[in-house]
């Protein structure tokens, strides 16, 4: 009964794209870095190769034995038999952000712009045009649309309907976009963490952004943002000095929830879809933390001196080997 | 007699001093000094250097295979050194080593890196490696990718490096250390692609570059403004990379460690020897001229609308000393260097030979330009490796704060710090090897390093500081700064008085409200009137930006946005031209 639970469980698998930095210096071997996976055993594998620069990953839901993972050289595409291959060319780097939408539509941001494919990586095509700066560092596909994309920029929030043929500001003018979540409870409900702009909500699909009442960085930079899967109002975000941020009204007002960790700088958070209230926190260069009660208590995970940049619970049928 | 002696000297500049014979026993020398490690600290540099002299082979071919079976790093610093041992096997290690090189390429995941160098060093060996095992497809290659695939992406990105760099300029411009793993790669493609056209492309890339070195070489010394020098050698001006080419290639200095390693691969890649005409464009400081240059910063990703900005380089060449500045701002992350005095010295090797002045700016709006690091971390990721980076005291980068006018011999650097700025001063740097010093009562201070005499007038009031390598820093904690600069060589002026006597009666006029402003009339009876924020006037006329050359001067021309170089010495003239890949030398009229 206790194995059958366990399976129950067991429906995804923790990846978090991080590299091992504490002690390394330019010039010496590479720590473990690339992909981590938990297994269920607890323990972690860095999966595939060493890689020292991986920021985000996606993959599609008919096929989530294929990760696509924004990386320092590219979009690595990682089968389901593990094999690594790198689906961009010269003209593409340093990316930071990749998103899948429906129907084999793909697209990232890197240094230079953004990019989209609509046959899973194959080929590409420009989006950026008609953006006034380029720096490409968040990007999401509407998971209901895949022809609306939000992207951010150095100089706010963008939004294309038309598959990143043409662009309008959505909000957040001025401040470097970092990352743009959209709820998995509601299609048309969609936040956005700044660089020292606080966090923006848009509850009309994407079509315009607002900041919320009150900057809960206080001016700091956000980096990441969670949607708890199991409750709708439960969202976390995080930072450096704010550490990790958790509202239970969706976005409208935030608690730091820090006790237990061992600093308050903190590059991505994310909840476990198989375990209400159970919440990750990548804390810089310390260890991945886990909280079982959304952050209230922590306790340390793994991945000691680590930088985890993207966590991401992979439907345990797919996901890197 | 005396027309004898003149022909003789003639005949002896005329001469090729350094013959083909010379440069092949500097290169075996070297090459030489790389192979004779003991068997168990051989790296693979050591591994290649005895497979290029076939002698000690087995022992590293045992080395070679420990290490292929470990633990692999390094990235594109691996990638090298195993394109070079691949090309240099030339049928001396076992077919089993082959087999385990050829996996190791599978086995290990070499990252692209995210400069320039890194690129060029990255797609040359992936090419030639590629080339080397032409019919692999993706599951041969850590990236997936075919050879085919590999080949071309390789191919794509080196034409396209060529083009930018012989049309805008090298981002990592005149590095001194750096200009290593240029002239390697270059070697490698010029020596061991098969494709006939990037073969010469190559050839001609390793011109180019030398050429610009050549022109700046100062008996040796890499002077000039650098897009990245090093916290010692920006200080110590022999002790880099760019000294061991300089020795290798024109005979200049002496042996040097060697530091880096590069020079010896160039070696072991039949990295060729210069045509002459550049060994005596490095060699000839029979008189002084002013040698232009263009460049681009490296790309910028964010706060700017272009991805690349531009370089306006002077500098101004004698036999005893260089003055050399770019026109200010960040151009460039972290180990910049913008202008400076320096000095020939008989053995330079531990002197300090130079003096300069800078803002010691550090900051995310320059690293967050020009990198992908995070608002928060960047500063402190850089100066893990970068140590001197977030110092106040540091000697070493760019400013957005200063801006730098320079006539001949003569420099006005100015500064407009604004308040709340991190490391609210200015330093300048007088080294610990300076022969006289003194400060004047008319403000100016007045040195003589080596042969040359040197006038410094401060701006605003400074106090001297000392350094932990010796010399001492001028600590300015003024936010409206700046120095005025001016060089002579003791031929001119064989006493400190005459010299003093000279510069005090020059026209001096400045104010530091609302901009610092300086109007100087310098030693060559030029007007430089400057005020920071403004394009620089020489006798009453702006600095031609518009129209700065690629390269310019008695030696080297080029016309910015144009792939073609003229190099002129001795009553020859030798064209790269990159359009039409061609290199075409021939006999002028004219003394020069």
């Amino acid at each position: 009964m206790a194995a059958l639970a366990m399976c129950a469980q067991a429906e995804h698998r923790l990846h978090a794209l991080g590299v091992t930095t504490k002690g390394w210096v330019v010039g010496a071997p590479l720590l473990p870095g690339g992909v981590f996976i938990r297994q269920s055993s607890g323990q972690w594998v860095n999966a595939g190769y060493r890689h020292p620069l991986l920021t985000a990953l996606a993959w599609f839901p008919d096929a989530p034995g294929t990760l696509y993972v924004a990386a320092g050289d590219g979009v690595i595409r990682i089968d389901a038999a593990g094999r690594w291959r790198v689906l961009t060319d010269e003209t593409v780097t340093e990316l930071q952000d990749i998103s899948a939408g429906s129907g084999g539509v793909l697209a990232f941001g890197h240094t230079a712009g953004f990019r989209l494919s609509e046959d899973r990586g194959r080929t590409w095509r420009e989006i950026s045009g008609g953006l006034p700066r380029r720096y490409g560092k968040a990007i999401r596909i509407d998971r209901t649309n895949s022809r609306k994309i939000v992207v951010g920029t150095e100089n706010g929030l963008y939004v294309s309907t038309d598959g990143g043929r043409s662009w309008r500001l959505a909000g957040a003018a001025g401040f470097q976009a970092m990352r743009i979540e959209q709820s998995p409870h509601d299609a048309s409900f969609w936040l956005a963490a700044t660089q020292k702009g606080g966090v923006f909500r848009s509850t009309d699909g994407g079509l315009t952004f607002e900041a919320t009442p009150r900057d809960p960085a206080a001016g700091r930079n956000l980096y990441d943002i969670a949607f708890d899967p199991a409750d709708a109002r439960r969202i976390a975000v995080c930072g450096w000095g704010p550490g990790v941020l958790v509202s239970e009204d969706g976005g409208l007002t935030w608690n730091a929830r820090n006790q237990g960790l061992p600093r308050p700088d903190v590059w991505s958070v994310a909840f476990d879809p198989d375990k209400p209230g159970r919440l990750y926190a990548g804390v810089h260069e310390e260890a991945l933390y886990v909280s079982e009660d959304a952050g209230k208590t922590w306790r340390v995970e793994g991945l000691p001196g680590s930088i985890v940049l993207k966590m991401a619970f992979v439907p345990a049928t797919g996901g890197a080997r | 007699m005396k027309r004898a002696v003149a022909l003789a000297l003639l005949a002896a500049l005329m001469a090729p001093a350094s013959s083909a014979q010379g440069y092949d026993q500097r290169r075996r020398q070297l090459i030489g000094k790389i192979a004779r490690v003991p068997d168990e600290k051989m790296g693979y540099g050591h591994i290649a250097a005895r497979l290029w002299l076939r002698e000690g082979v087995p022992a590293a071919e045992k080395r070679l295979r420990e290490l292929l079976e470990g633990d692999i790093s390094g990235d594109m610093f691996w990638m090298f050194p195993m394109t070079a041992i691949a090309y240099l096997d030339r049928g001396q290690l076992s077919d089993s080593t082959r087999a385990l090189m050829r996996k190791s390429w599978k086995r290990y995941y070499p990252f692209r890196g995210d400069t320039e160098n890194h690129w060029l060093l990255y797609y040359t060996s992936l090419y030639l490696m590629a080339q080397m095992w032409p019919d692999l497809d993706g599951e041969g290659w850590f990236n997936g990718k075919s050879s085919k695939e590999n080949m071309e992406e390789a191919r794509r990105w080196i034409d396209s490096w060529v083009r930018l760099t012989t049309t805008k300029g090298q981002g990592e411009y005149d590095c001194t250390h750096y200009i290593g793993v240029y002239l390697l790669p270059l070697a490698y493609l010029a020596a061991w692609a098969e494709d006939p056209r990037l073969k010469k492309q190559a050839a001609m890339m390793i011109e180019w570059v030398t050429a610009d070195f050549a022109a700046e070489s100062l008996d040796g010394i890499y002077v000039g403004a650098h897009a990245r020098t090093d916290d010692r050698q920006v200080v110590e001006k022999w002790a880099g990379v760019s000294s061991d080419f300089a020795w290798l290639l024109f005979g200049q200095g002496k042996e040097t460690p060697p530091f880096g390693g590069y020079a010896p691969f160039y070696a072991m890649a039949d990295g060729p020897e210069p045509p002459e005409i550049l060994r005596r464009i490095a060699t000839d400081r029979s008189r002084p001229y002013t040698h232009y240059e263009k460049k681009r910063t490296r790309n910028r990703w964010r706060f700017h609308d272009e991805l690349h900005g531009p370089v306006y380089k002077t500098t101004y060449m004698t036999k005893d000393y260089a003055v050399s500045s770019d026109q200010g701002g960040v151009l460039q992350p972290v180990q910049q260097h913008s202008w400076d005095v320096t000095w020939r010295l008989e053995d330079p090797a531990g002197r300090h030979n130079t003096l300069f002045s800078l803002h010691p700016y550090s900051g995310m709006v320059e690293l967050e330009a020009y990198f992908t690091f995070s608002p928060d971390f960047g500063t402190e990721a850089v100066w893990r490796s970068k140590t001197t980076y977030d110092s106040p005291d540091k000697l070493l980068g760019g400013s957005p704060y200063e801006r730098i006018a320079q006539s001949e011999d003569a420099v006005i650097a100015l500064y407009d710090i604004p308040a709340g700025t991190r490391f609210p001063h200015i330093n300048g740097f007088f080294p610990k090897d300076l022969e006289e010093f003194e400060e004047d009562s008319s403000g100016w201070i007045f040195v003589r390093g080596g042969r040359t005499r040197i006038a410094w007038r401060p701006l605003a009031p400074y106090v001297w500081k000392p350094m932990a390598g010796g010399g001492r820093r001028l600590f300015s904690p003024h936010l409206k700064n700046g120095a005025v600069v001016q060089a002579a060589s003791i031929d001119e002026f064989p006493t400190a008085e005459s010299f003093r006597k000279a510069v005090r009666a020059l026209k001096l006029e400045f104010s530091l409200e609302p901009r610092p402003r300086v109007v100087f009339r310098t030693l060559r009876g030029k007007l430089m009137e400057f005020t920071h924020g403004e394009a620089p006037r020489i006798d009453g006329k702006p600095l031609d930006y518009a129209n700065w050359p690629a390269f310019g001067c008695p030696f080297l021309n080029a016309r910015a946005g144009e792939p073609r170089l003229e190099m002129t010495h001795g009553g020859v003239r030798r064209v790269l031209d990159f359009r039409t890949l061609t290199v075409k030398e021939e006999k002028i009229a004219g003394p020069r």
